[in-house]
């Protein structure tokens, strides 16, 4: 229920709304941020995937929380705009209709930057967090993450959901 | 109504004082500014807890403006909210109590009184207290039988003198690592010292024990067993305690504070009188209060004639270092015992709390030693870059995580010494930035006298040594000027001279008949220790004080 009220809400905001790309000096076209973000962050840890756990879900619900500032949330849609922006002049498309390699150079060229390295290191950050989400937030149901890693501390989980 | 008495804050300051006079029978009322939280509602959230702070106030609405004196005597500004600098702990009943680690130790005899043992500091306004070890000692042994402390006496060259000869609470299970440790000193010739926790082992006190759950710090206690001021004091006693109550202003007369101004959580304001009023709501905003209650008697803020509120400020000077362990060099039992989750690491070094140095002698300080955070998301952010620091993603990063997870361990330690009071640390008001109350905000201005790094240095070296010889590797230390904002005293220190002070012995204003101070604000220097418990051992002495004063 958290989830379905927060993403109508986003639909409406800032990863909603589409981010207008530059290519050559002018107006090539548009791309989607959450979009972006989800496939971004599949290609940044694949792993999340294969433990069951919903980044781009938990992107969804912490993105709207207070404690994340309005320059930190400009800073991760200017960053969906320059990477598509870094695969138009790498390989004339955007960033999720390239291949896996050819994305996978665009992350390799982005990292060079200091906006591209810092972005990478906020995309993965959150994609940890919802690793390390309690069962009350919907998006690491099986605690998988916490198998992975052998991670029996932290009792008691939460029973009702405090972000 | 008029109360006996109106405290302005429940920590550790605060609830000795509501807890002694309520249950003598006075009439006691608490204003905190947080919510109650209680042990039902506490977990081990870490995305609310540490992730997004939930215990302290977002800094959109509450901030600070801190300015930062460089050792080139340049002065910087920085607005808490734009560069997410934020001074505060835990804002709720029972205030950062609630989230300490529990790391307990007295204050030495020789910290009462560092101007006439250690003599002056250049730039440093160093001075002895009014009041000797002796004199608070009761107080501490009464914090270790209320508050509960557990841990377990060892001799060493500092131990300060006890009026019981051991703890009332055994020390808690501890990580096989310790014999490691423990091995590594004695070959080094140091004396290992069990670090005393403000934590019950087991069921006493009307409280449960641990649950060895290994997360302490920046966590409330949801078994109760963490001493924290509403755990062991507050729901103990029949104290009025009114939630989320911001006094913005002391009232007061030419000799007596009449009124507490307080808004509500609805922005609605509200007065309390009292016949006796105790500030405890942490140094910075005690000293705030002051400063924002000017009137026609005090022109400059309450008890402030003198210009001596919300000088001296300190912390606790030092820094942090780690050594990781790794289960290439261990031996199968080692790994077991190395990756142990929920037994404690507690263990302390105070072989040079005293020291000399180039033949003089030197006030030194603490080192604690405990495992990392067992917080999850920081310790795999750690594992983001390679050794040429360059960020990993894929099956790389994945590889690195899981090995660094699974198969290593970081011990860390703390350095605790003096942060020498200045002239140039204390706080003050920025009039020209309000908080979500409209009220101005606390202008933080910091400063840290080069020796508190030259001694934190000088221990940190000495830490290195035991880590070397424990068979750690990647052994890194980090000593700055860098302010531990839940280890903070001053801005009301007391003493005799009301020229250089603004409290009496007895943490009452020198200006004000009723107005007492008991949260860490009082201290003119801080010892090399963490301050909880000596805030603790001295709001239960003041509490002695105000009851003999009420009693008919």
């Amino acid at each position: 229920m958290i989830l379905n009220t927060r993403r109508n809400f986003f639909k409406q905001t800032f990863l909603g709304g589409a981010v207008l790309l530059f290519y050559n000096s002018s107006l090539y076209g548009a791309a989607e941020p959450l979009k972006t973000l989800t496939l971004v962050q599949e290609d940044l840890f694949p792993k999340a995937k294969e433990l069951d756990v919903d980044t781009a879900s938990y992107m969804l619900l912490i993105l709207d929380h207070s404690r994340i500032t309005a320059s930190h949330k400009e800073f991760l849609r200017n960053g969906v705009q320059w990477l598509h922006e870094e695969s138009l002049k790498l390989h004339g498309k955007l960033y999720y209709n390239l291949s896996t390699q050819k994305r996978e150079e665009v992350l390799q060229e982005i990292s060079e930057y200091g906006w591209g390295e810092s972005w990478i290191e906020a995309l993965l950050t959150y994609s940890m967090e919802a690793l390390r989400s309690d069962a009350v937030y919907g998006v690491n149901k099986k605690d998988a993450a916490q198998k992975w890693l052998g991670f029996n501390a932290g009792l008691p989980h939460p029973k009702r959901a405090y972000l | 109504m008029m109360y006996d008495v109106c405290i302005i804050g429940s920590g550790a300051g605060g609830s000795p004082v509501a807890y002694e006079l309520s249950r003598a029978g006075f009439s006691v009322v608490v204003l905190e500014k947080g919510k109650e939280y209680k042990e039902e509602d506490f977990n081990k959230d870490e995305l609310a807890v540490s992730r997004r702070e939930l215990f302290t106030p977002d800094l959109k609405d509450e901030q600070h403006v801190i300015y930062e004196l460089d050792e080139r005597k340049e002065r910087r500004r920085y607005l808490g909210s734009e560069h997410q600098w934020s001074f505060w702990n835990g804002s709720m009943v029972g205030g950062s109590s609630n989230l300490m680690s529990g790391y307990f130790h007295r204050m030495k005899p020789n910290d009462f009184k560092l101007l006439s043992t250690f003599g002056e500091i250049e730039g440093a306004n160093v001075a002895d207290w009014p009041l000797s070890y002796e004199e608070l000692e009761p107080y501490y042994e009464k914090v270790e039988r209320i508050v509960g402390v557990s841990g377990e006496v060892a001799t060493h060259s500092f131990l300060e003198p006890r009026s019981t000869s051991r703890f009332p609470y055994v020390k808690l299970e501890e990580n096989g690592v310790t014999k490691w440790f423990d091995s590594a000193c004695k070959s080094l010739n140091l004396e290992s010292i069990p670090t005393p926790r403000a934590i019950i082992p087991h069921a006493a006190l009307k409280r449960n024990g641990c649950s060895y759950s290994n997360f302490c710090g920046s966590y409330g206690c949801a078994t109760g067993a963490k001493g924290s001021a509403r755990a062991a004091l507050l729901q103990k006693c029949d104290a009025s305690v009114i939630t989320e109550a911001f006094v913005y202003k002391l009232e007061s007369d030419a000799t007596k504070v009449t009124k507490a101004h307080y808004y509500d959580s609805d922005m609605k304001t509200h007065e309390v009188s009292a016949k006796i009023f105790v500030l405890a709501a942490q140094a910075i905003e005690s000293s705030r209060l002051l400063l924002n209650s000017k009137n026609s008697f005090f022109p400059y803020g309450l008890a402030n004639n003198n210009h001596q509120v919300g000088k001296n400020l300190i912390f606790s000077g030092g820094g942090a270092g780690e050594g990781r362990f790794r289960f290439e060099t261990l031996t199968h039992e080692q790994q077991k015992e190395l990756m142990e989750v929920g037994l404690f690491f507690n263990r302390s070094l105070q072989r040079w709390y005293e020291y000399k140095k180039s033949g003089k002698k030197i006030k030194g300080g603490t080192i604690d030693f405990l495992f990392e955070h067992q917080n999850l998301v920081p310790r795999i952010k750690r594992a983001f870059y390679d050794k040429g620091g360059k960020i990993l993603w894929g099956k790389a990063l994945e590889q690195k995580i899981h090995k660094e997870l699974t198969t290593s361990r970081v011990l860390n330690f703390e350095v605790f010494n003096d942060w020498l009071p200045t002239d140039e640390c204390f706080v003050g008001i920025e009039e020209g930035v309000r908080d979500k109350y409209g009220i101005p905000v606390g202008a933080i201005n910091l400063y840290s006298h080069p020796r508190d790094r030259e001694v934190g240095n000088d221990l940190a070296k000495k830490a290195v040594q035991v880590l070397e010889k424990m068979g750690a590797s990647e052994i890194s230390y980090s000593i700055s000027s860098a302010p531990p904002p839940n280890l903070v005293a001053g801005g009301c220190r007391f003493g005799e001279n009301p020229q250089t002070s603004v409290l009496d012995k007895n943490c009452k204003a020198h200006a004000l008949e009723n107005l007492y101070v008991t949260d860490a604000s009082f201290m003119p220097t801080g010892g090399s220790v963490p301050y909880t418990w000596t805030i603790y051992a001295n709001a239960f002495r003041v509490a002695d004080i105000i009851r003999k004063r009420l009693e008919p």
